[in-house]
This record gives structure tokens, C-alpha cells and sequence, in this order.
């Protein structure tokens, strides 16, 4: 399939200078300053095909954002090229953002001392909606979002989840076959952030919407984005499967068991001399981590069960904001390169 | 270029302002409030003042004047003074306000008066203090009475006319019609007051559209919408520009009406000095709409420059910093309009805010000087497109627009 989103070579800096420490160095900043140059997005390539679901990843400071700010237009790439539903974003910005809709989870495009229904009917013009698709939208996104209670309410007064919907909302109400959202869940309550997930799949699946969404909240990916792409000091690196990325890097596993008794405690504890990782999480819980590569997780079970007796045993993966530390920390994508 | 989309963003300023009770109280309530409130009433309280000073009975000393008993007799029957004894620290006294004036009368004044001898009275008083000034004032008079008396008597002891020493009488009479008086006495100040208050109407709009949207994080979400930046800045402009010149005609307005309302309300009760003041404050409404078809490019430049330099700042209080010493580098001019012996010439015409303050001036008491009106009106329009061309070009700039 063609790609709807083309990233080539795309890079963006920043000219900033060094600011020096203390009362001396702020005058010494006035008079001299050491300038240097940030590359926040240094030669990302990537594509997204339509109706995919992109979790793009990072630290802060990774390079998301800017990312973003240049696949929506409002930044001008440094260098490269990008092309989004057929249009060069920063070019061709008036057309090109009627087809797309934005989301900035810490920001909002809702009028902050007005109700939510006069920012609705002002994007209607902005985004020359027609008034029967725009009734028969808020009619849709009431059904999904359930946002008709609270239109009359001035921003400031909703809660960060209603506001969120409300967003959402706006952003979708000319139709765009393209969503990119920027931290969408950063702060909400679990059901919150369970109630755009499944806006967002439905979405995804009714209307065929390509999104991609920055987090840092794993469980958006692991729910939401079968395709993942990491990002840290503007580099890309890691762009595939998130089912690809967990095994290939999922380098421990851990071994939870229950003891049936404080008599089994001694016993457990010889586990420990035998050379395995154990660490004990109450009285009779103990964990033990193991490389899923030397030792083979029944050979491991066998040995525990022959030493002592347990009432309960639960085999877990290392969990992936685990390995998103270690790709973080930077130590890594060398394994899947390797 | 579209004016649909420059009127789409202006109604959305403008709703969102006229929702913002900050907006609000410094484009509607401080003008139509608070400036005739401190206009009228700082006068009729320094009047007031004034009038209470004046019926202070001041207390002065007499020192010496022991062999001049005639003369300390006719100073001891001065109305409104009251006399206490002499002492010696007569200077501490009138530093500590508990005198107001001493007067020292020198020996052998009265024996002096008779032989023709001369002379002199000293008058102590602390100067720059009003109820001392108006106690030396009658000290004053009694003794200037006393000299011509005395004059008068010599003149007659030797039968010589009193014309002698009086060739003349001198008349000046007024005939300049009342509206030219009173814009001479406010010619000056209206056109200040307008020009500064463009300026306080547009400042603060001018920040929360820039930098407090930039702080509040829509900057982004409005950047992102299917309007051209140029189209933004020129409707965000417009409303700066809106709230300027509102600000400013709202305040003229109610201090017309609340001038007309005290000029009205002239009957009993009323101080002499009051109705005078007040008979002065005529305007002529010609000038006054003269002076705001000045003041339009200047209020464009402000509304623009503003613009421009509040996109700068990161956050509202960075934009304060910078804006609130702009305000003395538009006073300055404006003031120095004001002061007496500036007069309009070429090279000042080209001078922005000065210019349109000194021409103003001249409107104001119905002076037409067109040659200055269209050098002045001209060279303030090149400096409004000048800054309205920075602040749009300065919107294009995403280091400026994004700066952090």
C-alpha cells in the first residue's frame, strides 16, 4: 500500500546559546554568548501507511514533539523531506491541516473562558464545515464521547478528562483522514484514559483514521499501536512491531512463587546459594529472575518445585516499560542489532 | 487575502477579551471611571486645600519694634494673623511649623518713618509652604500699605502730585474667546492623556494575546488551524487596536459628560475659584475629533509595536518587562509637548509621538497648520505600516513564535 505519511532524511535544529551559572554569568550571557546547535530531530526516516496506528516514544526532550510540529506544518524542517496525504505540510499548511486534526494532550484549542460549543461553531468556520455535517458530527461524537452534557460549560471548568474528550472532539470535526495526537492521556484517571482508548480504536476502525500518538504512558501503545517507533536525542531507533521489539529484547523473565508454609522459607533461601537471583517480596512470596536465554523457564520451574513446596507459581515477561528503560539507559538496541 | 478569515480571528479576540474581566477593567472601567475621577477630582481637592490653608489664622512673631510703638500698634490690628510673643529661636519655630512667619521690625523704625531715614523690614517665612507663604503674603501687604501711605504723605508734605511717582495706568484685558482659553489650559493635557491611554488599552491585550497565549499553550493549537499567519497577527492586531482607541475615546467621552454634568450643577454652595476653573474647561469638539484622526496612525503604531514586541516574551510577566518601560519612552515625548517654548517645526514634525502631541496642541485651540497636519499625519502613518510590518514578518519567525 502506498504510504499516507513519508519521512525522509528529516532533520531540525535549534540555535541556542549556553547560559552560564550565577549573577556574573548572567551579565557575562549579555555581553557574549556562546552559541551552539541542538539537533532535535537528526535524519528520521519513516512511513505510515493509511488506517495504521503509530506509537512514537521517547524522553523528554527526544525529539517527539518536534517531529510532530513538522509533520503538522508549523515548524519548518532543517533539512529532508516530508510528505503527509500528499501535500509538503510546511508549504502547503492551509490546505494541507483541513486534512488532518491535532491534539496537544497539555494544550487545548478549546476557548479557555467560553463554553465548548462556541470554539466548536468557531472551528466550523474556520474549517468551513457544513452545518448539517457538523450537527450530524456532534451528534456522533455526543454517542461516543457523551460531551453533549457539559457543551454549555466554560473550558476552565471541565476536568482534564472531559476537556481531553472535548478536544478530541474538535479535532475530529472536520473529518480528517489523518490524527496526530501529542501526549493524549498525560494526566488523566485510568477511566479516562480507558475511555479515549477506545474512542480512538473505533475511530481507527470505523473510519479507517491514521494516527500517531507520542506517550509515555505504555499501556497507549500495548492498547492501542501494533507498530512502535523510539526516538531519543533525535535519532530513531527502534521503528517495527512492538510484538518484534518485546521479543527480541525481553531478555528476563521472572519466576513469582507463593510458599506453603514458613517452614519452606530455609529451603527456598538454598535456591539462593544454588546461584539463583532471588529476592523476597513478603514472608512467603519470593521472586526470581532468570535470562530466558542460559536458563530454559521448565528446567527452571522443575528445580524450584523439587527444592520446596508452593502454593501458588506465576511465570512473568519482563514488562515493557522495563525494556523501554533499558533502550532509554541505551544499552539496548545493541542486542537487536547484534 | 482574505478578510473573512482576519474577521474570524478578530471575533474570536474579541469575544475572548470581552469575556476577560482584566480586558474589560482596563478598556471600559479604568477610562470611564477613573479618569475624569482624577481629573476633577484631584482640582477640587487641591482647590479645597488651597481654600483650607486660607483660612488657617496663622500665628507670627514681631521681633523688636519696642521703640516703634505706632507701627506695631496698626501691624497688631492686621485681619486674619495671629500675634504671639517673640521669642529668641524665632527661626526654629517657623522650620517647625509651630510660627508661620516673624517679622523683625528694625529700631527705631517709627523715629526713621518721621526723618525719612531708610530702613528695613525683614520677613522671615519657610518657603514652599503655603500657610507660611500667605502669612508672609499679608506681612507683605501691610508693610507695602504702610510704604505708600508714607509715600503719599511726603509727596504731600512737599505738595508735589502723586503722579509724579504714577505716569501711567497699565490695562491688559483677555480677548481670546473662552474655548481657546480653556484649550490652552487642556489643549496640552488632551492629547497626553489620549496618546497614553492608547497605549494602556492596547498594552495589555497586546500581551495576553501574544505571550499569554503562548503561556497558556494555545499558541500551538491556533498555529495549527487552516489560517494563514498573516491573517492571524492582522486580526489579533485589530483587536489590539480596537482596545486601544476604546480606551481612549471612552475616557474623552465621560470626561466631556462628567465636565458638562459639574458645569451644570454650577449654583450655591459653589467657591468663586471653583466656577472659574471650571469656566475654563471648554473644548471644542472640531479639535477634540482633529486631535483622535491624529492619534489613529499613532494608535496603529502602538497597537502594532506592541504586537510585535510582547510576541517576543515567553510568558505574560516576561512581556510586562519588557512593555512597562516602553511606557516612559512614550510619556517622554508626550510630555515634553506640554512644556512651554516648545513650538512645532520641521524636524520635530518628523518626530513620532511629540509631533502629533505638539500639533494636537495646536488643533485643540482651533489652529490649522496643514502644511505640519499633512507632514505629521504622513510621517506617523509610515511608522504605524513600518511597525505593522515587523510584527507581521516577526509572526513568520518560528524562532520567535516558538522561542523557549
Amino acid at each position: 500500500m502506498a504510504p499516507l505519511i513519508s519521512v525522509r532524511e528529516l532533520s531540525k535544529s535549534f540555535r541556542t546559546f549556553k547560559r552560564r551559572e550565577g549573577v556574573w554569568g548572567a551579565v557575562q550571557n549579555l555581553f557574549v554568548r556562546d552559541y551552539h546547535t541542538i539537533q532535535a530531530v537528526d535524519r528520521v526516516t519513516f512511513e505510515i501507511t493509511p488506517g495504521e496506528m503509530v506509537g512514537y516514544i521517547g524522553p523528554n526532550g527526544a525529539g517527539k514533539s518536534t517531529t510532530i510540529k513538522m509533520l503538522t506544518g508549523i515548524l519548518v524542517p532543517s533539512s529532508g523531506e516530508v510528505s503527509s496525504n500528499g501535500f509538503v505540510p510546511h508549504a502547503q499548511r492551509r490546505q494541507y491541516v483541513k486534512t488532518i486534526g491535532v491534539v496537544f494532550g497539555q494544550r487545548t484549542q478549546l476557548w479557555w473562558d467560553i463554553a465548548v460549543i462556541e470554539s466548536f461553531k468557531l472551528l466550523r468556520r474556520i474549517y468551513d464545515v457544513p452545518q448539517r455535517d457538523f450537527d450530524q458530527r456532534m451528534e456522533m461524537f455526543h454517542h461516543v464521547l457523551g460531551i453533549r452534557d457539559y457543551l454549555h460549560t466554560p473550558v476552565r471548568k471541565l476536568s482534564l478528562g472531559e476537556r481531553m474528550r472535548c478536544d478530541l472532539a474538535a479535532a475530529l470535526l472536520h473529518q480528517p483522514p489523518i490524527l496526530f495526537l501529542d501526549e493524549p492521556t498525560i494526566g488523566l484517571d485510568v477511566v479516562a484514559k480507558d475511555h479515549i482508548r477506545k474512542f480512538l480504536r473505533q475511530l481507527n476502525r470505523e473510519f479507517n483514521t491514521t494516527v500517531l500518538l507520542t506517550t509515555h504512558d505504555l499501556d497507549d501503545i500495548e492498547e492501542l499501536c501494533r507498530r512502535i517507533m523510539i526516538i531519543d536525542h533525535g535519532r530513531l531507533l527502534y521503528d517495527g512491531p512492538l510484538a518484534l521489539l518485546k521479543q527480541k529484547l525481553l531478555r528476563t523473565r521472572q519466576v513469582k512463587i507463593v510458599l506453603k508454609d514458613s517452614e519452606q522459607v530455609p529451603r527456598a533461601q538454598s535456591l539462593a546459594r544454588d546461584g539463583l537471583h532471588l529476592e523476597s517480596v513478603d514472608e512467603l512470596t519470593y521472586r526470581i529472575r532468570f535470562d530466558r536465554a542460559a536458563v530454559a523457564t521448565g528446567e527452571l520451574v522443575r528445580r524450584v518445585l523439587d527444592t520446596v513446596e508452593v502454593r501458588d507459581l506465576l511465570i512473568e515477561d519482563e514488562s515493557i516499560e522495563e525494556i523501554v528503560k533499558r533502550i532509554y539507559a541505551g544499552d539496548a538496541l545493541r542486542e537487536v542489532s547484534a | 487575502m482574505s478578510l473573512r478569515n482576519v474577521s474570524v480571528v478578530y471575533k474570536k479576540e474579541m469575544v475572548d477579551s470581552l469575556r476577560d474581566r482584566r480586558t474589560l477593567i482596563s478598556m471600559v472601567v479604568v477610562p470611564i471611571l477613573l479618569m475624569p475621577a482624577l481629573t476633577i477630582g484631584m482640582s477640587s481637592l487641591s482647590i479645597r486645600l488651597m481654600n483650607r490653608a486660607r483660612q488657617e489664622v496663622p500665628r507670627v512673631m514681631i521681633l523688636g519694634g519696642e521703640d516703634s510703638p505706632k507701627t506695631t500698634a496698626a501691624l497688631r490690628q492686621s485681619p486674619g494673623v495671629e500675634f504671639v510673643p517673640a521669642t529668641a529661636n524665632y527661626k526654629d519655630e517657623i522650620i517647625e511649623k509651630r510660627v508661620r512667619a516673624a517679622v523683625e521690625i528694625p529700631p527705631g523704625f517709627d523715629a526713621a518713618l518721621e526723618s525719612g531715614e531708610m530702613k528695613k523690614v525683614a520677613i522671615y517665612y519657610y518657603e514652599g509652604e503655603i500657610r507660611s507663604q500667605f502669612a508672609s503674603q499679608s506681612m507683605q501687604t501691610f508693610f507695602r500699605n504702610l510704604r505708600e501711605r508714607t509715600v503719599s504723605q511726603r509727596l504731600a508734605a512737599r505738595n508735589l502730585p502723586e503722579s509724579i511717582l504714577k505716569p501711567f495706568d497699565i490695562a491688559a484685558q483677555n480677548v481670546a474667546p473662552p474655548e481657546k482659553v480653556g484649550g490652552n489650559i487642556l489643549g496640552g493635557l488632551i492629547p497626553y492623556m489620549v496618546i497614553l491611554l492608547c497605549m494602556t488599552g492596547a498594552m495589555y491585550p497586546a500581551m495576553d494575546l501574544t505571550a499569554g497565549e503562548k503561556e497558556r499553550g494555545t499558541m500551538e493549537t491556533i498555529l495549527c488551524s487552516p489560517i494563514s499567519r498573516t491573517h492571524l497577527v492582522l486580526g489579533k492586531f485589530l483587536m489590539v487596536l480596537t482596545a486601544a482607541l476604546a480606551t481612549a475615546m471612552l475616557s474623552i467621552a465621560s470626561m466631556t459628560v462628567s465636565f458638562k454634568f459639574a458645569k451644570s450643577s454650577t449654583g450655591a454652595g459653589m467657591s468663586e475659584a471653583r466656577r472659574a476653573a471650571l469656566a475654563n474647561l471648554t473644548l471644542d469638539p472640531k479639535g477634540v475629533l482633529a486631535v483622535f484622526a491624529m492619534v489613529l496612525p499613532i494608535a496603529v503604531m502602538f497597537a502594532a509595536a506592541l504586537l510585535a514586541i510582547s510576541l517576543f516574551a515567553k510568558s505574560f510577566k516576561e512581556a510586562q518587562s519588557y512593555l512597562s518601560p516602553l511606557m516612559i519612552v512614550v510619556i517622554l515625548p508626550a510630555v515634553a509637548a506640554l512644556l512651554p517654548g516648545i513650538e512645532l517645526n520641521t524636524r520635530l514634525a518628523l518626530i513620532p509621538i511629540l509631533n502629533t502631541s505638539l500639533v494636537s496642541k495646536e488643533l485643540v485651540t482651533g489652529t490649522y497648520h496643514w502644511n505640519y497636519i499633512a507632514l505629521i499625519f504622513g510621517s506617523s502613518c509610515v511608522y504605524a505600516a513600518v511597525a505593522l510590518f515587523a510584527a507581521v514578518k516577526l509572526f513568520q519567525r518560528e524562532d520567535v513564535l516558538f522561542r523557549a
